[in-house]
This record gives structure tokens, sequence and C-alpha cells, in this order.
């Protein structure tokens, strides 16, 4: 058993400390920058929690949609058109939450 | 920067021995370019320039220094509202890298503020900068002193397409939902229309504004010949509004002033089924670049948060990407 508390509630609580007390006290051309270290940390927390969808192989499917083979009228088309919609939403999950609430 | 040998250079073009350089400081700069003020002190007054260079990494789709000088005169004298170009040196030792001199412009582009402080007056913003980009498709090739620009595609949506896939191809990473994007946008390829100059990123963010006036299109470093729809495209992606979704026009104003503007500068009409296509194409390009910029952090050639943070953009836009594609 390793010592609590854990790395996620360190990232959390290191988040809290970037945009409570150091964000206000920074000169405003380095807001940004604390800015994004806050995202980049709440991102990293998110991507912890995350469950990957078990996907196919993306190289051999990116190239037969680009052939042509997944174009509306296919047999696959609907199947993979689901598909690329929960695999764009998982890692949206990670990387935008707020764009899930937007799109459905 | 080497402060004595870049005076030397300002004295020597514009023939005042007596200038001296009283400011140079890193603006907050472009991942592509890096911009200074600099101040200097003429026997006819004191000046407030930007000098403007290569960042160290240069991306291998951007214009250098020198052509994008030359953008710069020919926007000029198209009558689009740009810092004034004054000094291009492309001897490498003066300060270490090609570079120009502008005038420098008071306003701000930083697109968040931009669309939060439009308000009212957004409309009438959005139909000047439609006004704007009626002036930059004014030019129109041949070009001599735009020669760098290469021959027009004979199919500009075309070649975009294609340019997409090579990109795609030369990261390695694949893509599937921007693949299905730009497989939707092959089966609906619109017919060409006569090229002009496309800004290609044309954008709230690369516009600098005063209030409400327009004070300079910046960042002309993408700029190449195409179909002016692409720009229009780009500048009202949903992916360039900066939360401000319902303002279709760069999250400024509607899309029908943006529209009006561009029209009365014009005197063509936008064909408005055409923008669909090249708002799907503005969506996967942005992805495509966001992409690409996590790549260089990624391999170590430019790391940066803010480069890092961006390839984060990419599932939100096939999110987008996806949606589009169903509506086209």
């Amino acid at each position: 058993m390793l010592e609590e508390p854990d790395g996620a509630d360190l990232l959390a609580t290191a988040r809290d400390v970037v945009l409570l007390e150091i964000l206000p006290a920074l000169p405003p051309e380095k807001a940004m920058a604390a800015r994004m270290v806050a995202a980049a940390i709440a991102l990293a927390l998110r991507e912890r929690d995350a469950v990957a969808p078990p996907m196919p192989d993306l190289a051999a499917l990116a190239a037969a949609i680009r052939e042509g083979e997944h174009d509306p009228g296919t047999p696959h088309h609907d199947a993979t058109a689901a598909l690329l919609r929960d695999y764009a939403r998982a890692r949206a999950a990670v990387s935008a939450p707020k764009a899930l609430g937007a799109t459905g | 920067m080497d402060e004595a040998r870049l005076r030397d250079w300002l004295a020597r073009e514009t023939g005042d021995e007596t200038l001296r350089i009283t400011a140079l400081t890193r603006l907050s700069g472009g991942a592509i370019q890096q911009n200074w003020a600099l101040d200097v002190a003429m026997r006819d007054g004191a000046k407030r320039w930007v000098l403007r260079t290569d960042a160290p990494a240069v991306l291998a789709v951007s214009l250098p220094r020198a052509a994008e000088y030359a953008l710069l005169c020919a926007a000029r004298d198209a009558g689009v509202t740009v810092a004034a170009p004054l000094f291009l040196c492309d001897d490498t030792g003066v300060t270490g890298r090609p570079f120009f001199v502008m005038g420098r412009v008071e306003g701000t582009a930083a697109a968040h503020r931009v669309v939060k402080q439009a308000g009212a007056q957004g409309d009438a913003i959005v139909a000047a900068l439609g006004r704007e980009l009626a002036r930059i498709h004014r030019i129109v090739p041949p070009r001599g002193d735009l020669g760098f620009l290469g021959d027009p595609p004979a199919d500009a949506a075309r070649a975009m397409i294609d340019a997409m896939r090579a990109r795609l191809d030369a990261a390695g990473t694949p893509r599937p939902v921007l693949e299905w994007g730009l497989r939707a946008l092959e089966r609906a390829v619109p017919a060409p229309v006569p090229p002009v100059l496309c800004h290609h990123d044309f954008r709230t963010g690369n516009i600098m504004l005063d209030g409400a006036r327009v004070s300079a299109v910046l960042d002309w470093e993408f700029a190449a010949w195409g179909d002016p729809h692409a720009d229009l495209g780009w500048f009202c992606a949903k992916c360039w509004r900066f939360g401000a979704v319902a303002r279709e026009a760069g999250g400024i104003g509607a899309r029908e002033a943006f529209y009006a503007g561009y029209e009365s500068e014009s005197g063509t009409r936008i064909d408005r089924a055409r923008m669909p296509w090249w708002e799907l194409m503005a969506t996967i390009r942005w992805a495509v670049i966001a992409a690409d910029q996590a790549a260089r952090h990624l391999s170590g050639q430019e790391r940066s948060l803010e480069l890092a943070l961006t390839g984060h953009i990419v599932p939100e836009l096939e999110l987008d990407v996806l949606a589009m594609v169903e509506a086209l």
C-alpha cells in the first residue's frame, strides 16, 4: 500500500493552488500559462479514469474509408458511422468533455 | 538579437544616420514567427514599429518572411487594411534570420476578448471584415510579384482534399474520422471557380480590431491561390467562433451581415449552397493543423504546453466533422 494522498488527489489539489493562489497573483501576460497548466492537470485526471473503447485496426479502417469502402449504401456504412461516433466521443470525454454536451 | 547591427541596417534603409533604437521587446508571437516591438528615434520623430522574423522551428507549409512581405504589399495596394510594410531584410547577417519591419497597429486581436467585446457592434464589424476579405479576393493570378505562390490549382477544392490526405499520411497517425470527412467532401466536390488570393487563415484571432474598427488583417503566411469560399468558410466555421456559436460569423456577428459586406465590396453574390462543404473542409483542416502542432511537441522539435494542449482539440473537431458530414 502506497502512502496517501495518491497522485490524483495531489494533482487535483495542485490544480486548485494554480487557479486559486497563483493565477490571481500573476501578471496578465502569464495568466494564460497558468490556465493551461490547470487545463493540463484536469485533462490528465480525466484520462486516468477513462476507459478506451475497443477499436479495430485504425490504419486499415482509415485506408478503407478513403477508398470508399464505407460510403453510404455499402454494408458497413451505418456500423462504421456509429463506431466513429463512439470513438470520437470517448476521446472527447477526456480531451474536451464540454463538447459532448453540445453535440449530444 | 544584435541591436547594434540592426540599428546600422535600419539607419541605412531609412537614410537617417541619427536613428536610435529606443526599445526592442518580444511580443507574444505565434508558434511560427516572432514579433518584436521596435521603437526608434529619428530626425523626424519617434516611430513605433514591429519587427517580424521566423521562429527557430519553422513550419514547412508557412511562407518565408520575404514572401509574407510581398503579400502585405499586394494587400495594401488592393486596399486591404494591413500594418504598413516598411523594410525587408533578406540578409541573415543582420539578426541571424530574415525579417521585415512594419508599422505598429493599435488594437487587440485576442479572439476571446474580441468575441466578448463585439456586442451590439458585431454585425458592423463582420460587415467590415466581409469587405476586407472581398478586397483580398480582388488579387488574382497571374502576378509577377507573387510568383512564389506558384501556379493556381486547376481545382482548388480537389487540391485541398489531396493536400489534407498528404498531411495525414506524412503525420502517420491514422485519423479515420478525418478520413470520413474527407471522403464525404470527395463525393460532393463543388465545380471549380476562378482562383483568387486566399488568405487561408482569415478568422477571429488573426484580425486586429481597435474598438469596432478593423485596424489590421494579420498573419499572411498561409496565403495561396484558391477558391474564395475557402476563406468565407474558414471565417464562419463553428470551430472559429470561440464559444459564441450562435454568432455564425467568427463568433462576432451574423453570417448574413458578413456576407452582405463581402457582396457589397465584391459585386458578386456568394453561393450559399457551397458553404457547408467549405466549413466542413475548414474543420478538417484545423484538425489536421492541430494534430501537426501536437506532433511538434511529441517529436521534441518544440516542447510546448500550448502545442500539447492544441492536440486535444482534435476529438472535439471530429465530433463536429461527424455532425457536418450528416448535414452535407
